[in-house]
């Protein structure tokens, strides 16, 4: 291979690779996936939280003209016995199984050629319900008589979770916990103490292309065609539930619209098998925007957190107790539950901390992995925390935060240390950015202004693994087999970019093969800011054994060191014709411990540390507790960017929409039913929600374990801005706001109890 | 889905010919938007559309009758909202329509179908009503007009029959008359409102000598506050005097909790939106 | 089932087609048509995904019934564009704009911008963010829209054509 580089490709604000088709509207989707004699299936969902099913009389919607077959659970245990699913707990059925544990669970399906037949005949089946008591909130569960599951089902694929299997009477699925110090001991020698407890709410993915899926079942072979995050697990799990080994089932990926980490593990796939299955035929189901707020959400959580700080504002004590909200099935919340948790005491430097993180089961829609894996919400909770001590102890917020920081290398509650983590400088440019240290102009007319910032960490889930395959085709071209799904983060680009580096190409040339279980290898999952981590690790890797087979080749050939005769000639020369490849083949895993079960203890917890600082203005309405954010400033330490632009986009893109979970997003229940699942009535943000000053930037920082220096980015500003944004509107009104979203009827109140505890 | 039809009518007698005083589920349409919307959540299956797109005047357009200006049913809102007659005459209907659903819905939604849906949270309906406006409706049995404030007559049931179908609004010009309307939304901008309020006045100096209040959204129909009317008509505006008729309506207007707020919450909203509307045509 | 066959004129031909009484645009132009740019997300007119023009105006075409476009004009993504594959400069800003990430509600902001600059060819940034306030992109990438518009705007401008 030649050494000289054509191009030097990283670093290039290089335009998306499909940018052509996305502006022409032609590019593909599952959405629009049809195969011939297809069927459309449409789910009838539960109406109650918590029932026990009698009896489902599907009989009147048979026999609609058009209707090819309902389906219920029990057709369903003919094809596949076991029909029970999750990546952390095997514990979510197919269809209903003799009960439903969440109001929009799915009962029954109405298979038929036209999907206008398929829901007219929704509403001709009948559903003898005999309710149960039902537990919506997460405090409440972990004491309630009402039971979501009799039974703990560990999924075997995660070992940590394996002596949970069987337990019962509870509806905690597990708790997390983490020890370090003795934190009882230095509340009682700390000189002030401050305890204050915060809440999430639950809020939705909302990806414009609502989740769809098609099965294609052959007599031996099932091929999938979904817009999954997650193309290896699929074919793995679906693979067990079949019994079948993996090479009979293929998962096809095109390009997803949006997938923000709802996308993952199993959703529609396990029950679209089973009914292509059962129709043999192809079946596809689409969920409308409606139906998507019954598939997975975001945790919900209570966040009790109690601080010890020295004479000298140092921080001496931490203790964390956080109940996440996981819904009627698990899902991945147990992942949320450790991965939150162990970075849920913050970026600080804290000799004794006390952590406890327990996913409990209510009757509420699954809650799973949503940009940020739990680390949004708990930054809410112990950065409002921060301030509000620093107000007490009438320290600078700023200061206070720089006092108590993590240093470089100084271990983090795990005792893993802070390696190319950027928390300082991340911090400072927030505060020169919101130009800190010069006084606001405080409030004119009934207006309120107020200016907050806020910093924390994410923990990125490990281990896993990614594998490339460069394939260097016989003139010199190349296509590179990854797994990773590009859902609009840039990953094609940005791997692109990585081989075109190493084997001095144009990253435009390079043909990026999407998800293809029976071509592309494995990755674990495309989620929580791993892929250009891990996978371009894995393509770098792959890259460099093209170069050494290459070079292998050369030698073979009888060519001296130093040749300058191209891959293509080479083959040209092996094979007497333009013939043959050279397959380069990756892999990565990063270095990991695992935690200390009893203490959580870990020397390499994380495979490198996520870290964002955001600030804020506001301008509050005096009179109504209306919130504008005037400034929104995030800046992220993404180690070196390999595409400037593509990583700015994410910042900014994951800064909107934790704008959204902080202003307007919440899922509204009453009696155990969603009251507005739609976005008529859940508002994500749009133009004019975004504040008219608006700045998003990364610092310079290095990954040395990272793909040239980089380090993953979508859910960098998450973390820190929903905090940013409430310390700014308690610095606005003089009263403390706890729970988000920020509503002006919330904001109100505050500022009322405020009022009145200032009479009083 | 059931089967149904869809007539394309070329007159105002065509139309109510298509049209059946005895069965619900045949509807005149006129852009359809908020149709589709009912079909699409199986709230309603058609059996028979009657769709208004070919009639003429006056069923479309903007124009001026006398002290009257006339709107035909079929005038989209966005035609509406690019009419320099509307507003120079009517700048609340101007205004309103910048925050009005969007571009796209503007484009096709029409003025009439706009009052015949009968939704409360809907922002035109109850500024006509402060207006004084009249809607023009015509059936089986000729035509008959009724003010718009007295038009709705429950949550999305209004005073036009089946087998009937709105042709026109008649507006009166009202020199010397100041309007705002308030759309007071609590999730985001964009959003259904929590409470919409209109008021419209004309001052005499500084008292105002004549007033409409008119409250939305929180309500099962755009309602009149005829208590906080008494209350102000005669007085000059002072902050005393509008506390006392922001307690009036309130009183007088039983408002629902919903995720948009609570009762009192929005009643707080009511009174401080009367202060500011007042003070904001006030000024002039 | 009730079935019309219609005519109308689609992306500059004319064409016909059998549509149902409860077939909305994005159906007829998907299974009829073939086209793909114009999709339903929302279903409820909120997000614009499937935005269409119909006689030169945007419509939602989720909310718009087939059967109503007989004698229209209706023009979609797809005909945007030379025949020898030249972009739009609405689309061509859009790429050097970097104005998307999953591109699924690309084509929609792309059609809404078509009729924004032929209304008003030097918008505000104010006229932009209301006229596209009715458009949702879950990715976020509004920034670079509002810039991408500006940049169109620009180009257009320069070159003196519409």
């Amino acid at each position: 291979m030649s050494a000289t580089k054509a191009s030097h490709a990283i670093g290039q604000s290089i335009p998306r690779l499909e940018s052509r088709d996305k502006v022409t509207g032609r590019t593909e989707y599952v959405h629009h996936f049809v195969l011939p004699g297809m069927l459309h299936g449409k789910i009838l969902r539960s109406d109650r939280p918590h029932a026990r099913i009698r009896a489902i009389d599907t009989a009147a919607a048979a026999a609609l003209p058009g209707v090819f077959r309902v389906v219920t659970i029990d057709d369903i245990r003919t094809v596949i016995p076991h029909p029970y699913y999750g990546p952390a707990f095997h514990d979510q059925p197919i269809l209903a199984d003799g009960k439903v544990r969440f109001a929009g669970e799915p009962v029954a399906v109405v298979l038929a050629t036209d999907r206008h037949i398929a829901q007219q005949a929704l509403e001709l089946i009948d559903v003898d319900y005999e309710e149960l008591p039902f537990v919506e909130n997460e405090i409440e569960a972990l004491h309630s008589d009402v039971r979501v599951h009799d039974t703990l089902k560990p999924a075997a694929t995660f070992p940590d979770l394996k002596h949970l299997k069987g337990v019962r009477d509870t509806n905690v699925a597990l708790q997390y916990r983490l020890d370090r110090g003795d934190t009882e001991a230095a509340f009682a020698s700390a000189d002030h103490v401050f305890e204050h407890s915060f809440k999430a709410q639950p809020v939705m993915h909302t990806p414009m292309e609502p989740f769809v899926a098609v099965a294609d079942m052959r007599d031996d072979r099932l091929t999938l065609h979904t817009s999954t995050q997650s193309p290896s697990f699929v074919r793995i799990e679906i693979a067990r539930l079949l019994g079948w080994p993996e090479n009979r089932v293929r998962v096809k990926v095109p390009h997803l619209g949006g997938g923000f980490g709802g996308k993952l593990y199993i959703k529609l796939e396990a029950l679209v098998t089973a009914l292509s299955m059962l129709a043999r035929l192809p079946v596809k189901i689409s969920l409308t925007m409606e139906e998507q707020f019954f598939m997975v959400t975001r945790h919900g959580c209570t966040f009790r957190i109690k601080s010890g700080v020295d004479k000298d504002g140092r921080l001496v004590a931490r203790r964390c107790d956080i109940v996440w909200n996981g819904g009627a099935y698990a899902d991945i919340g147990p992942r949320v539950t450790q991965k939150a948790g162990f970075t849920s005491a913050g970026p600080y430097d804290i000799d004794n901390l006390t952590i406890r993180s327990s996913a409990v089961y209510t009757n509420r829609p699954p809650a799973g992995a949503l940009r940020g894996f739990g680390a949004p919400q708990t930054a809410w909770a112990y950065e409002r925390h921060t301030d509000i001590i620093a107000r007490e102890l009438g320290i600078d917020p700023l200061d206070f935060r720089r006092r108590n920081l993590l240093r470089q290398d100084r271990p983090q509650a795990t005792g893993t240390p802070m390696t190319d983590a950027a928390l300082l400088p991340v911090l400072d440019r927030v505060a020169q950015l919101l130009d800190w240290k010069t006084p606001l102009v405080r409030s004119e007319d009934h207006i309120l202004r107020g200016r907050g910032l806020a910093v924390g960490l994410k923990g990125i889930t490990a281990p896993t693994t990614s594998v490339a395959i460069i394939n260097l085709y016989a003139d010199g071209s190349c296509g590179l087999y990854i797994s990773t799904v590009d859902m609009g983060q840039g990953s094609d680009t940005v791997m692109a970019q990585i081989v075109a580096e190493e084997l001095g190409l144009d990253p435009a040339s390079i043909r990026v093969i999407n998800p293809d279980t029976d071509v592309t290898p494995y990755d674990m999952a495309t989620l929580g800011s791993r892929s250009t981590f891990h996978m371009g690790n894995a393509v770098r890797r792959a890259a460099a054994d093209v170069r050494d087979k290459t070079a292998a080749l050369a030698a073979a050939l009888g060519l001296p060191e130093g040749h300058n005769v191209p891959p293509s000639e080479l083959l040209r020369k092996k094979y007497g014709m333009q013939a043959g490849n050279i397959v380069g083949v990756g892999s990565f895993i990063p270095d990991y411990q695992k935690p200390d079960p009893a203490t959580g203890q870990s020397q390499k917890a994380t495979p490198f540390w996520g870290i964002g600082a955001c600030g804020a203005e506001v301008e509050v309405d005096s009179e109504t507790g209306h919130v504008t954010v005037t400034k929104l400033v995030s800046v992220g330490d993404i180690g070196t960017p390999i595409n400037p632009r593509l990583v700015t986009a994410q910042l900014s893109g994951a800064a909107i929409m934790q704008l959204g979970f902080t202003m307007t997003e919440k899922m509204d229940f009453s009696d155990g039913q969603l009251t507005n699942g739609s976005l008529a009535d859940y508002k994500i943000p749009g133009l004019l929600d975004i504040p008219v000053s608006f700045i998003n930037e990364y610092v310079e920082n290095t990954q040395g374990t990272g793909p040239f220096g980089a380090k993953g980015a979508g859910e960098t500003s998450s973390i820190a801005l929903s905090p940013a944004i409430g310390n700014a509107v308690s610095d606005a009104i003089g009263a403390e706001v706890t729970e988000t979203p920020l509503t002006p009827e919330t904001v109100f109140r505050a500022m009322q109890s405020a009022s009145r505890a200032d009479r009083s | 889905m059931a089967d149904f039809t869809i007539e394309y009518p070329g007159t105002l007698a065509e139309a109510l010919s298509f049209l059946d005083p005895d069965d619900p589920s045949v509807r005149p349409v006129g852009g359809g938007t908020a149709l589709m919307l009912m079909m699409k959540s199986q709230m309603f299956h058609p059996t028979r559309l009657v769709c208004l797109s070919r009639l003429s005047e006056p069923m479309t357009g903007c124009r001026e009758d006398g002290d009257h200006i006339r709107i035909g049913a079929m005038t989209t809102l966005s035609q509406v909202e690019h009419s320099a007659l509307i507003a120079a005459e009517f700048p609340v209907i101007h205004n309103a329509m910048k925050n009005l659903a969007n571009v796209r819905v503007r484009n096709v939604a029409t003025i009439g179908g706009n009052l015949a849906h009968g939704d409360p949270h809907l922002d035109l309906p109850p500024i006509w009503a402060a207006l004084g406006a009249e809607a023009i409706i015509h059936g089986p049995s000729g035509q008959r007009s009724v003010k718009v404030e007295d038009l709705f007559q429950g949550y999305y049931e209004t005073d036009v029959a089946d087998g009937e179908l709105i042709t026109e609004i008649r507006v009166p010009r009202l020199p010397g008359w100041r309007a705002t309307y308030r759309k007071v939304t609590t999730r985001a901008l964009h959003d259904w409102p929590a409470i919409g309020l209109t008021l419209a006045a004309r001052f005499d100096g500084d008292r105002i000598a004549d007033i409409r209040l008119v409250l939305s959204a929180a309500v099962d129909i755009p309602q009149r506050l005829r208590g906080a009317e008494e209350v102000l008509r005669g007085h000059r505006p002072d902050a005393m005097l509008l506390a006392r008729a922001g307690d009036s309506a309130a009183a007088e207007a039983p408002m629902e909790h919903d995720s948009r707020g609570s009762v009192d919450y929005k009643v707080h909203l009511l009174k401080v939106h009367i202060l500011r509307g007042m003070n904001e045509i006030g000024k002039g | 089932m009730t079935t019309r066959h219609i005519s109308f004129t689609l992306n500059g031909r004319a064409v016909t087609a059998s549509v149902q009484p409860h077939e909305n645009l994005i159906d007829m132009l998907t299974t009829a048509f073939g086209l793909r740019g114009a999709r339903e997300s929302c279903g409820q007119g909120l997000c614009g995904c499937c935005t269409v023009h119909v006689d030169g105006q945007a419509v939602s075409g989720c909310l718009f019934l087939a059967d109503m476009a007989e004698g229209t004009r209706i023009d979609t993504i797809e005909g945007l564009g030379g025949a020898d594959g030249t972009l739009d400069p609405v689309q061509q800003a859009f790429i050097d704009a970097g104005a998307f990430q999953c591109g699924f509600c690309t084509p929609g902001f792309v059609m809404m911008v078509k009729t924004l600059l032929a209304d008003d060819p030097d918008p505000s940034d104010d006229t932009i963010r209301h006229y596209l306030s009715g458009n949702l992109c879950r990715c976020s990438a509004y920034p670079e829209i509002v810039a991408a518009t500006k940049l169109a705007a620009r180009r257009i401008a320069a070159e003196g054509r519409p």
